[in-house]
């Protein structure tokens, strides 16, 4: 698509597809570390706004030494600029949700091949971590079939996890913004009814209309044993706002499936890699989010300085599955360092909280506020 | 009347039953009295030398996170338009008079027995108007007090106790966590219900409120600032900033009369002479009024704005960023006027507009959110400019640097003061028989 390839882009994506084959995943700080860099150097020679942007705080790749160093783009950024480390056109285009009013975030991608990878592997070590390899599932999709919304990356995941691992039964779940309320009722009846266990991933907004709906019913579901949830994102701009624990409690009510397989993935359009609640992988031990060992995550105080151990900060995301943008993304999340991994506090609300100016979010709709 | 440190559903309903008695009881006195005390309070508020208004401004800092000195200056300016003659002048513009309060004409008004106000955000003045309409009409006062500004309705349920009891007996406060659904649904019980929070808050009351109960939503809203071409360069352009940075800096930016956004409407370069004005204020208001306490996710919120037009900026778009990361305050040159979002604490964006029109087409996302909006330099267009923002939505248009001083009759949400809280009923006399 994009010509010739580029040779240096060739053998970087080459090298983090490698590793996610790889059976074991072995958090590897050299390597990734030696990977970071060059793809740094890699990007800071290809993308010009943030060759910029780095030039503007005195960094280039000659003076950057450790991952940490490496400047990252706040995830606004995206809004504004194509962030691409390619040449020519892009093959497919992610784009954040919102409204018309709203300007939507996006991910230029040369090439779905690293994308794909990295999603798939995370999903299948996070959410199916007991299946055989190979081993197919009854996935229930509620959201959108990646044909429907070609710009979601949440569903083109989920339509990478469908083919790869998804069985006879599986099926996306909701259509034209509506959930597809019967097939899906008679498909989780039947699934009970052989004690198949089903995989019911999607949005969090999704989740709660669908539990609304069984509760409407007066239908409560006892899922087989062996069934799971994974459930994503946020309520900003909707109705109505449920909490994560919340949630989990209303699904194991209402469907049967257990808080202990029940995860939230935190993940966003702007990155190639998503993190998992480590409930499934490591049953038993405190919940804290787990990514895959190509991806790293540091928090961060308003200078960009780590905070120290336990402190809140803001998350800042570093890829190596972003080979075709940049790999180092400043979120607009806060978070808390948890063990091996980290906790997401969301986005509070408390810069309105204080006075009466509407202010952090909701204007414009769901993605991001106006003035 | 307190109702204790934390309400129960079932001490909130007693707080209730003992509103509808105070009520009752202050109706049987004339309901000039009630109007009168409330005169005399806030012109003692008004006083910076009295007892009150030095104890809000001794507690007030803790408890809100604004400097001492935005406190300070923050109360002298709100409080100054805030006198006993507004008040009395409201109630006759919205009443008539006394006649219809009394029970004199063909228009009986009363307020309704009691009132349920769910108070936000950490602004003083805001607080104490929601209190006192409610009361000037009669009504039994149930508040909960916003978490982030416990003292005004303590300071003022003290005050009132002080100067006449009787009207003291009608307000009592209810202090309740955001998780006691309980709570609030025994507080909605009231016959009228003033909420005031986010629009998420304001949507949250209403489904849970049970009919018949009105209901007075007072939604987040925002301001903003336009500068006209006369107000772009020399002393025109000075007065304007300082004006904008002291309407910027009381509240730290957070009250919904503080503006997040300037338009400028001028030929290029325009706009970047005011962001650099701006700046030159914005530094010099905050020797004067410090900034107050920023919350992490705030203080992460003003860094992720900075940070995403700073890398606009080098990026090579004409975008300018006045004021470095950690510093009080930042201003951003923006390259258009289309809405951005607004980190509050200081953080305000200078954007380019072509014209009046391009100025009204640009705030229109907004006018759903609109409060406020300060001009300068428009000339003998201002008057029409003025009606074309209050056809949009504004509810208020003002000069530049008055932003902070709404006057008591200042139509927040665009409707009238007491009216909304009030119960009105004609009486058809002359048909019936004695």
């Amino acid at each position: 698509v994009s010509g010739r390839p580029d040779p240096a882009r060739v053998r970087l994506d080459a090298e983090v597809l490698a590793w996610t084959r790889e059976a074991e995943w072995r958090d590897d700080p050299v390597r990734f570390e030696a990977l970071a860099l060059e793809l740094f150097a890699h990007q800071f020679a290809r993308c010009a706004p943030y060759a910029r942007f780095c030039q503007a705080r005195g960094l280039a790749p000659r003076r950057v030494r450790r991952w940490q160093e490496i400047p990252a783009v706040p995830s606004g950024a995206f809004k504004e600029l194509r962030l691409t480390s390619f040449r020519g056109p892009a093959l497919h285009v992610f784009r954040t949700s919102g409204t018309s009013t709203a300007r939507r975030g996006e991910l230029h991608l040369d090439t779905l091949e690293v994308y794909e990878a990295s999603s798939l592997a995370s999903f299948e070590r996070f959410v199916l971590p007991e299946l055989a390899p190979g081993e197919r599932t009854t996935l229930r999709v509620l959201a959108p079939a990646p044909e429907e919304a070609p710009d979601s990356s949440l569903s083109h995941m989920f339509g990478c996890v469908r083919r790869a691992r998804g069985d006879f039964h599986s099926a996306f779940d909701l259509s034209g913004g509506r959930l597809r309320l019967e097939d899906l009722f008679a498909a989780l009846r039947a699934a009970e009814a052989e004690a198949r266990a089903v995989t019911l991933a999607g949005t969090a907004f999704a989740f709660v209309h669908l539990l609304e709906a069984l509760a409407e019913g007066k239908l409560r579901l006892r899922l087989p044993a062996g069934s799971r949830a994974m459930e994503t994102g946020g309520f900003k701009g909707r109705s109505r706002e449920v909490a994560r624990e919340e949630l989990h409690g209303w699904i194991a009510g209402r469907l049967g499936i257990p808080p202990a397989r029940t995860v939230n993935q935190y993940g966003m359009t702007e990155l190639g890699s998503q993190f998992y609640d480590s409930t499934l992988r490591r049953p038993g031990e405190p919940v804290r989010k787990l990514g895959p060992p190509w991806a790293r995550v540091r928090i961060v105080d308003p200078e960009g300085a780590d905070v120290p151990p336990g402190g809140v900060g803001r998350i800042a995301v570093y890829d190596l599955a972003n080979t075709g943008s940049v790999l180092a993304v400043q979120t607009a999340d806060l978070g808390r360092a948890r063990a091996d991994g980290f906790e997401v506090l969301g986005r509070e609300p408390g810069a309105e909280a204080r006075g009466c100016s509407v202010a952090a979010d909701l204007l414009l709709g769901a993605q991001e506020p106006g003035w | 009347m307190v109702t204790g440190r934390d309400a129960t559903p079932a001490s909130i309903r007693a707080a209730l039953a003992r509103l509808r008695e105070a009520s009752r009881a202050l109706a049987r006195r004339p309901p000039r009295a009630a109007l009168a005390s409330l005169a005399r309070l806030l012109d003692e508020w008004r006083d910076p030398g009295s007892p009150r208004r030095r104890e809000l401004e001794a507690a007030l800092p803790a408890a809100t996170g604004f400097s001492p000195e935005t406190v300070r200056a923050g109360l002298a300016v709100s409080l100054e338009p805030l006198s006993g003659e507004a008040l009395e002048r409201v109630a006759r513009r919205e009443l008539g008079g006394m006649r219809a309060l009394e029970g004199r004409g063909a228009l009986h008004i009363c307020g309704f027995e009691t009132t349920a106000v769910l108070l936000a955000g950490a602004l003083p003045t805001p607080t104490l108007l929601d209190l006192l309409l409610p009361l000037a009409l009669g009504s039994g006062v149930l508040a909960k007090p916003s978490r982030h500004d416990p003292v005004t309705p303590r300071v003022l349920a003290g005050a009132l106790a002080d100067l006449d009891p009787e009207l003291a007996a009608c307000l009592a406060l209810a202090p309740f966590g955001s998780d006691g659904a309980g709570c609030l649904d025994a507080f909605l019980e009231a016959d009228c219900v003033v909420a005031t929070g986010s629009d998420q808050t304001v949507a949250e009351v209403a489904r849970r409120l049970r009919p018949p109960r009105r209901l007075l939503p007072r939604g987040h809203r925002l301001s903003v600032a336009a500068l006209g071409p006369a107000a772009t360069r020399g002393r025109a352009l000075e007065s304007a900033a300082e004006g904008l940075a002291r309407d910027v800096a009381l509240w730290d930016q957070l009250g919904c009369l503080s503006p997040l956004a300037v338009l400028v409407c001028d030929r290029p370069g325009g706009a970047a002479r005011v962001a650099e004005a701006l700046a030159a204020a914005l530094d010099a208001a905050e020797a004067r009024w410090p900034r107050g306490r920023v919350p992490e996710a705030a203080r992460a919120a003003f860094a992720r704005e900075h940070e995403e037009a700073e890398f606009r900026a080098a990026a090579g778009r004409p975008v300018r960023v006045l004021g470095g990361r950690g510093s009080p305050f930042t201003v951003v040159l923006e390259e258009d006027a289309r809405p951005r979002p607004a980190p509050l604490h200081r953080f305000l964006r200078v954007q380019p507009c072509r014209d009046g029109a391009d100025l009204i087409e640009s705030l229109r996302p907004l006018a759903p959110w609109l409060a406020g909006v300060a001009l300068a330099g428009f000339g003998r267009a201002r008057p029409e400019l003025a009606r074309a923002l209050a056809r949009l939505g504004a509810s208020r248009v003002c000069a530049v640097g008055r932003l902070q001083q709404p006057p008591l009759a200042w139509h927040h949400e665009g409707v009238a003061l007491l009216l909304p809280l009030a119960r009105l009923c004609d009486l058809e006399l002359t048909g019936l028989r004695a």
